[in-house]
């Protein structure tokens, strides 16, 4: 079956299609103080591929992936690993988060391992949920 | 028969593998007589550790393992010269050694456990080495089933001694409190011990897979199934004899069955006419004088039993070398044409002659000495008559065996044309079997080199032994007249057997009605049961319809549960005060969703009521001060809807789903009202907060971080979401290579 073609819906997906990962990625940065985080930033970005793949067609969808789904999702659990590190190498036990503020000014920027571990998150569910869901929408 | 024709250039350690057990052999002779033992911690939250511990009886059969094994691994390339195959059978020779070496010194019970099971995994590739013939594969398997289903009752029996005596080790079994071993929970793993053991060494019912282990290579039979792993059940006999020594049920089920392995495997060693096999029934009727011997009472026994081990394995293994040689060299193993082989294989029929005296227990021979201590056992134990006369005629076939392997092969008038084709006999190949018959000579001429190892072996069975090697020398003393008189008997009645070894070949053979009750024919019936079992059982619950995978699931669920129904505490109730408006919208909506997922007869629609399902949870959740699981369920929920929507429409038949049937409807409701009672017990008892209070209270000062929830998640649980994530990658890559399916036409049927 060949993905219906509709002007509207291609013009309209294409835009919301970078407005939905636009959603992720702010539903993640602000998952630690309010209701948010990684996997829910995942959970929308699945669901961007998704809608992508059901106008223009899977393999488009995962053409529009920044990295190949199994990879992104490897890149995702190693990025949450590696997170861990510092606060080992620190002398505390794996998985320790570090904190740090960064001076800019009249406000400061808080930084943290954390974030590196969330963003981990949030590629490993979106590569992996891609991967499946984008080889159900493949049209034969 | 070993060869095969993909010839490889030899590695050159090969050849010098033997100088590994030869060195820890002289290191074991060398190091005198300490008692050593070392533990390292393993897992110490269940109290295991690798805890070993080297005594007397280690010692004796550290230096058969070590020292017969110098010798196999002599043997062994001479044996498969040439064949691309003698590396990976020295490798699974050492590790085989290693396992042993571990499994008769470890003092940790689980430590011996998991040596025992290794040698068990070791035993079934080394059977089934030449695992092109499917009569290897055969035995191997058989082998694999006996001893692991014993090791898995060995493992039973010591969980229930570690139960009964937590922390007990093997050195503590000679000075084992009354109390304990009154206890029936350490009575019953005990006998569970008991039964590991003797499949282990082959005792009845389980004598069957012995015979059939011949299908291995010479030097594996010699090694395995001689001197040394069929031996480590009666070791493990031998470790709790004196704690369970006075234990009427012990002596007597010992007694019993050694003596019925003994006469039964006499018995069938008159049916066979390849030597191997014959040889391997007299193996299992050695073990069963040995498992006799440590359920006879006195001291003298276990002196007896040491002494015999020594023996058995200096004249068996030998004998198992000659075998092989006349298999590898003259190229048959029938005692039917094989005569006068002497003249073509000299050497080999030297060490046959010094070892079947040791076996016939003739003086100047170590088996001699052997056989005068084991009468006297006997006599002293002023046991059933049956007893003797069962050891009598069980010596005598073991003297008839000897003449066979010796006199009939090799001497009297020659098959001219096996002698003319045997091919000459090598270095590797006759060096193995004449050093050991030479030192069984050797030990029967000076008995007192191996006398204190023997005395302190004896000593872990019966510590307060009235002899000692100063004042008694038990086994100089060899040769009274009373005994001198039983062996007398023992080697004239050998003789006869031996001269009528052929009219009883026949008489026995004429026996068919036997057949039926033997291990060969009762191994492969258990074992086609076993499969038309497995496959009913497997047809029943798993027909390849999920619908049914998921009823066999939910039904088992509930039954599960019921005891646990029965005594919910506190009863549940229905707390009216949580109902507010949110919730009660949310509820609504789960309800309807619920019904019009049953109601509705199409796939889809079924597909969005359950869809509406999930929505009407988000709600719930939402109004339960939880926007984060609701805003999680709601993005979930829309995601599964949408691809599992379009993945049915383009990969699955959409018939219209049949109504469901009486039993359906039993089990959903079943399962359904379990849960609804559960939750609403689960409601009624108090909460414990103290987890939510710490996270609520130390989430923004520790964590930097306002929402909880997501703190949770990555910060104080993230080695469990580090988990969960592992999870979903690992299910996205098990999942890859099946949906590769669906990009062909038709690939989903079913």
């Amino acid at each position: 079956m060949k993905p219906m073609r509709s002007v509207i819906l291609e013009q309209a997906i294409a835009a919301l299609y970078w407005l939905m990962l636009l959603a992720a990625l702010w539903v993640l940065l602000r998952g630690h103080n309010q209701p948010g985080g990684g996997f829910i930033g995942a959970m929308l970005a699945v669901a961007a591929s998704c809608a992508y793949a059901l106008v223009f067609g899977a393999e488009a969808a995962r053409r529009r992936l920044p990295l190949p789904p199994i990879t992104l999702a490897g890149l995702g659990l190693g990025l949450a690993t590696a997170s861990g590190l510092p606060g080992l190498l620190a002398g505390a036990p794996f998985l320790t988060h570090l904190w740090a503020e960064v001076p800019l000014g009249v406000a400061s920027l808080k930084l943290s391992t954390v974030m590196l571990f969330d963003l981990g998150v949030l590629l490993c569910v979106w590569g992996s949920l891609s991967a499946f869901c984008l080889r159900l929408l493949e049209a034969r | 028969m070993i060869h095969s024709d993909n010839a490889a250039p030899t590695p050159q350690w090969i050849g010098l593998t033997w100088l590994l057990p030869l060195g820890l052999f002289v290191l074991l002779v060398l190091s005198g007589q300490p008692t050593l033992g070392f533990s390292l911690e393993w897992v110490p939250s269940l109290g295991v550790s690798l805890a070993f511990h080297m005594d007397g009886l280690s010692r004796l059969f550290l230096a058969l393992i070590l020292g017969i094994g110098a010798m196999v691994f002599l043997y062994a390339p001479g044996y498969l010269h040439g064949d691309a195959r003698l590396p990976r059978l020295m490798v699974l020779l050492i590790c085989f050694m290693f396992a042993m070496i571990g499994a008769v010194t470890a003092d940790d019970l689980v430590t011996l456990f998991l040596f025992w099971e290794a040698t068990s995994v070791l035993s079934f590739m080394l059977v089934g080495f030449d695992n092109e013939r499917e009569d290897s594969r055969d035995a191997a398997r058989q082998a694999m089933l006996v001893t692991g289903g014993g090791g898995l009752a060995l493992l039973g029996g010591l969980l229930l001694i570690l139960h009964a005596a937590p922390g007990l080790r093997l050195s503590d079994l000679p000075r084992l409190d009354p109390a304990l071993i009154a206890d029936p929970v350490f009575s019953a793993g005990v006998m569970l011990v008991m039964l590991g053991a003797i499949t282990k060494s082959a005792q009845v019912p389980f004598h069957g897979w012995l015979p059939g282990a011949m299908a291995a290579p010479t030097p594996v039979s010699a090694y395995l199934h001689s001197a040394t792993m069929v031996k480590l059940g009666v070791y493990l006999l031998a470790r709790f004899d004196e704690a369970m020594g006075a234990t009427p049920w012990w002596e007597w089920s010992l007694v019993t069955l050694g003596s019925i392995t003994a006469l039964w495997a006499a018995v069938l060693i008159l049916r066979e006419r390849d030597l191997k096999r014959i040889l391997a029934w007299s193996t299992v009727s050695g073990l069963g004088t040995l498992t006799l011997l440590i359920g006879l009472p006195n001291e003298w026994s276990a002196l007896a039993f040491n002494s015999f081990v020594l023996a058995h394995a200096c004249y068996k293994a030998p004998l198992f070398f000659v075998a092989g040689n006349l298999d590898h060299l003259a190229g048959t193993r029938s005692i039917d044409n094989l005569r006068g082989m002497g003249r073509a294989l000299p050497v080999t029929a030297a060490a046959a002659v010094l070892a079947g005296l040791s076996m016939a227990g003739l003086p100047s021979s170590f088996g001699f000495i052997a056989k005068d201590v084991i009468l006297t056992a006997k006599e002293l134990a002023d046991s059933l008559w049956l007893v003797g006369a069962t050891s009598l005629l069980v010596s005598a076939i073991g003297v008839a065996v000897a003449a066979v392997a010796t006199i009939r092969v090799f001497f009297g008038r020659p098959n001219d044309a096996l002698c003319r084709d045997a091919h000459k006999e090598g270095l590797r190949l006759v060096a193995p079997p004449l050093v050991i018959a030479l030192a069984a000579v050797a030990l029967g001429l000076f008995p007192q080199l191996v006398e204190t190892m023997l005395l302190d072996a004896a000593r872990m069975m019966s510590p307060d032994i009235v002899f000692s090697n100063a004042d008694v020398p038990a086994l100089r003393e060899a040769a009274d007249l009373s005994t001198l008189g039983s062996m007398g008997l023992i080697v004239a009645l050998g003789a006869l057997a031996y001269l009528g070894w052929d009219r009883l070949h026949q008489g026995l053979a004429r026996l068919t009605f036997l057949d039926p009750y033997g291990p060969a024919s009762i191994y492969p019936r258990a074992l086609a049961a076993l499969k038309r079992g497995a496959g009913s059982v497997t047809r029943a619950l798993q027909d390849g319809v999920i619908g049914h995978y998921l009823m066999i699931t939910l039904a088992a669920t509930c039954l599960l549960m019921l005891p646990l129904l029965a005594r919910l505490e506190p009863a549940p109730s229905l707390r009216l005060d949580a109902l507010e408006a949110g919730r009660i919208v949310g509820a609504v909506v789960v309800l309807t969703g619920a019904l019009l997922a049953v109601l509705a007869s199409d796939i889809l629609a079924r597909l969005l009521a359950a869809g509406v399902v999930g929505i009407g949870s988000a709600l719930v959740f939402l109004f339960s001060g939880a926007p984060d699981l609701a805003f999680t369920q709601l993005a979930v929920e829309t995601v599964f809807v949408v691809v599992a929507a379009v993945a049915l429409r383009r990969h699955a038949a959409l018939d219209p789903a049949p109504a469901p049937g009486p039993w359906r409807i039993t089990i959903a409701v079943g399962f359904g009202l379990m849960l609804g009672v559960l939750l609403l017990a689960l409601q009624a008892a108090p909460m414990d907060s103290s987890l939510g209070d710490f996270f609520l209270a130390a989430s923004l000062p520790e964590a930097h971080g306002s929402n909880v929830v997501n703190v949770i998640i990555v910060d104080f649980r993230s080695l469990d979401t580090l988990g969960e994530i592992t999870v979903v990658l690992l299910t996205a890559l098990a999942a890859w290579p099946l949906t590769r399916a669906l990009r062909h036409k038709g690939a989903i049927r079913r």
